[in-house]
């Protein structure tokens, strides 16, 4: 049967952290049972290169050494592998509990569990435990794009990507080529910010409009990374949350309690129907003619002819 | 178990934990499996897997020096504990997972302040001993949506096991609503909820707290029933397979529809929309919908919700028309705005 693939990484990482001088692959092979029995040299190499990739996801820093006869060697130096002294109190490790449970994403939920593990190791107290619901809450963050973990590693390793995006109102799909620079989860959707190499401008995209496969691309980011990058305020702008001007309406009474929650002024009409100023962004014609015969905007003349344009779509049916 | 982290078997993930465990194992001779089991948030059974993995772990085979590790089935007892089990540095992941988590979870409004300190002391502690593997964190980031103080009066209620009274909003019919509701838990899915029982349907809700209106918090206890709790991973509002199908269909603009419409079959159009089918349990509901989408989409069945739409945009476009439209009598009419009616 062969050797199961935790038990020869496991042995790796104990032959490289256990040694005190650079160990050749020769050596390794010989130690390690599983190289032992991967057949050919090809398959060992290959074998051996994804490990060590692997290992170092892992966190271990692996160091390649050449000695004198120009043979090289590989090991993880006990100090450069070492978690630094860290103590936390129970408090403190149940909070971080109650995080690490938060990811719904498997290669994070994963790390998260691991990082716990490593400090459980280290000495962080077991008085609370963790993986029991603490309090009330419990949040949870969604990933249901399969875009979102080759992006994440690609602004992780800061490097350029390529993949298919379909616009909010476009049919088809075009190839946009983008210096990814973070994602962020609002509402319970993923943006990634970037830099978008054809426009030569900042782009948020929204992951789920990514169609296909994340494609990473080779070199360098050509262009310089901004301290902040501001999803939130973009995709804000989309949403219509951005108003600088405000809007007079006539509500019927009792109905519509979002937009009453929106008003800066309500006056009651008395007649059956409120007058109310609420705040005019993006996107409020739309949100209006939701509330049917239920709202009547008066002013300004142009959200008036938007919202009447609406109707009259519906109305012809 | 409801809130058990997500945990996918895998050589990665079971080769970080046996290197965390030989370091936890060696300051603790004699462990046992259970409490071992619970520190590591794993199986029993996923745990004495590793225990049968690690005596075939070591520096050298050939030599013998594999770690000598076993369990009696109760205790777990490492035989040769050497110096290779030091507590490891976090890798760029680890800490990012755990990084960016944290500070999300202290953003939420609601959260009990001992516990938000307790979360920024922790965050700080773990970004200095995570160095370097820090740094790639702030490239994600996550902000959950709540309202605050709706938020502080369900986490009281459920830790006094009181019941609670809200006015809730309900876009489907665009009208607010009393009831008692006892509190199961807040769920906070980008936006937060509470699960409860509602005392007014006899049955399991799901309510948006930014949907909260009025909250108060009443002196009668809260009793739910026992109830299993429902697995998050999935979407927290579930069509039922006998809920009514309805069909939409949209233009390019209108494409969106299918992001937010839990649907079972989104087919392409010729002309760039798409004709989705979904299920709902209450049609009347998507009436704001049809409204909404204007001309770049429509109703195609069930016809009822169709013509209801119809008629709604029509009634709403009375108050418009002619010279004694409600909108003339308060402000008079913009010329060129009704010369096209």
């Amino acid at each position: 049967m062969a050797i199961a693939k935790a038990e020869r990484l496991m042995n790796l990482a104990l032959c490289l952290l256990g040694t005190r001088r650079p160990l050749s692959k020769r050596e390794l092979r010989e130690s390690i049972e599983a190289y032992l029995e991967a057949g050919s040299d090809d398959s060992f190499n290959r074998m051996f290169e994804r490990d060590k990739d692997d290992l170092r996801e892992l966190g271990l820093v692996i160091e390649t050494v050449e000695n004198l006869d120009g043979e090289v060697g590989y090991l993880a130096r006990r100090d450069s592998n070492r978690l630094p002294p860290i103590t936390l109190d129970a408090e403190e490790a149940a909070a971080l509990g109650l995080a690490a449970k938060v990811w719904q994403q498997a290669r994070l939920a994963g790390a998260a569990s691991g990082a716990l593990q490593k400090l459980r190791a280290a000495g962080m107290p077991e008085d609370l435990d963790p993986y029991e619901p603490h309090g009330a809450l419990e949040p949870r963050i969604p990933v249901h794009e399969a875009s979102f973990e080759p992006l994440m590693l690609a602004c992780r390793d800061r490097r350029p990507v390529v993949f298919e995006y379909r616009k909010a109102t476009a049919s088809r799909p075009e190839t946009r080529s983008v210096e990814p620079w973070a994602l962020e989860c609002w509402r319970g959707h993923w943006y990634l910010a970037g830099w978008d190499r054809d426009r030569g401008a900042e782009r948020v995209f929204r992951l789920s409009r990514i169609t296909g496969k994340v494609r990473s691309r080779n070199g360098l980011f050509t262009a310089d990374i901004p301290d902040v990058v501001t999803v939130r305020e973009t995709v804000a702008s989309w949403a219509g949350e951005t108003a600088d001007r405000s809007a007079l309406i006539r509500l019927r009474t009792g109905s519509g309690y979002p937009l009453r929650a929106k008003a800066a002024a309500v006056r009651e009409l008395g007649d059956g129907w409120d007058e109310l100023e609420i705040p005019y962004g993006h996107g409020l014609d739309a949100w209006l003619v939701e509330f049917g015969p239920d709202v009547v905007v008066l002013e300004p003349a142009e959200l008036r002819a938007d919202v009447v344009d609406r109707l009259r779509a519906v109305a012809k049916g | 178990m409801a809130g058990k982290p997500v945990r996918p078997v895998n050589a990665i993930d079971q080769t970080r934990r046996m290197l965390s465990l030989v370091t936890y194992l060696k300051e603790r001779p004699g462990a046992r499996i259970e409490d071992v089991a619970r520190a590591f948030g794993i199986t029993e059974d996923e745990l004495v897997s590793d225990l049968d993995v690690l005596p075939m772990c070591g520096t050298s085979f050939r030599g013998g020096d594999l770690l000598d590790i076993d369990t009696d089935g109760d205790r777990i007892w490492w035989h040769n504990p050497d110096d290779v089990a030091e507590p490891l540095r976090l890798a760029a992941d680890e800490a990012t997972a755990l990084l960016v988590a944290a500070r999300a979870v202290s953003t939420l409004p609601g959260l009990r302040e001992s516990d938000r300190q307790a979360l920024l002391r922790a965050n700080a502690k773990v970004e200095a001993a995570a160095g370097e593997a820090a740094g790639a964190s702030a490239r994600l980031s996550v902000t959950f949506e709540s309202e605050g103080g709706v938020f502080a009066d369900v986490d009281r209620a459920i830790s006094e096991r009181r019941r609670l009274w809200i006015r809730y909003y309900s876009p489907a019919r665009d009208e607010l609503s009393e009831r008692e509701i006892d509190p199961i838990r807040l769920v906070s899915v980008g936006h937060t909820y509470v699960e409860a029982w509602c005392r007014r349907s006899e049955a399991r809700r799901t309510f948006r707290l930014d949907r909260v209106a009025e909250i108060k918090i009443l002196d009668e206890p809260s009793a739910p029933p026992e109830i299993e709790l429902r697995d998050l991973s999935e979407a927290l509002v579930q069509p039922a397979a006998e809920d009514p199908e309805v069909v939409v269909e949209v233009g390019p603009g209108g494409r969106w529809v299918a992001e937010y419409y839990p649907h079972d079959s989104a087919d392409e159009l010729p002309d760039g929309g798409l004709r989705i089918t979904l299920r709902t349990p209450d049609p009347t509901s998507l009436r704001r919908l049809a409204l909404r989408l204007g001309r770049d989409g429509r109703i195609v069945s069930p016809s009822d919700l169709a013509d209801s739409a119809r008629r709604a945009a029509r009634e709403a476009l009375a108050a418009y028309d002619g010279p004694q439209g409600v909108v003339d009598a308060v402000h008079g009419v913009d010329e060129r705005q009704e010369q096209g009616l």
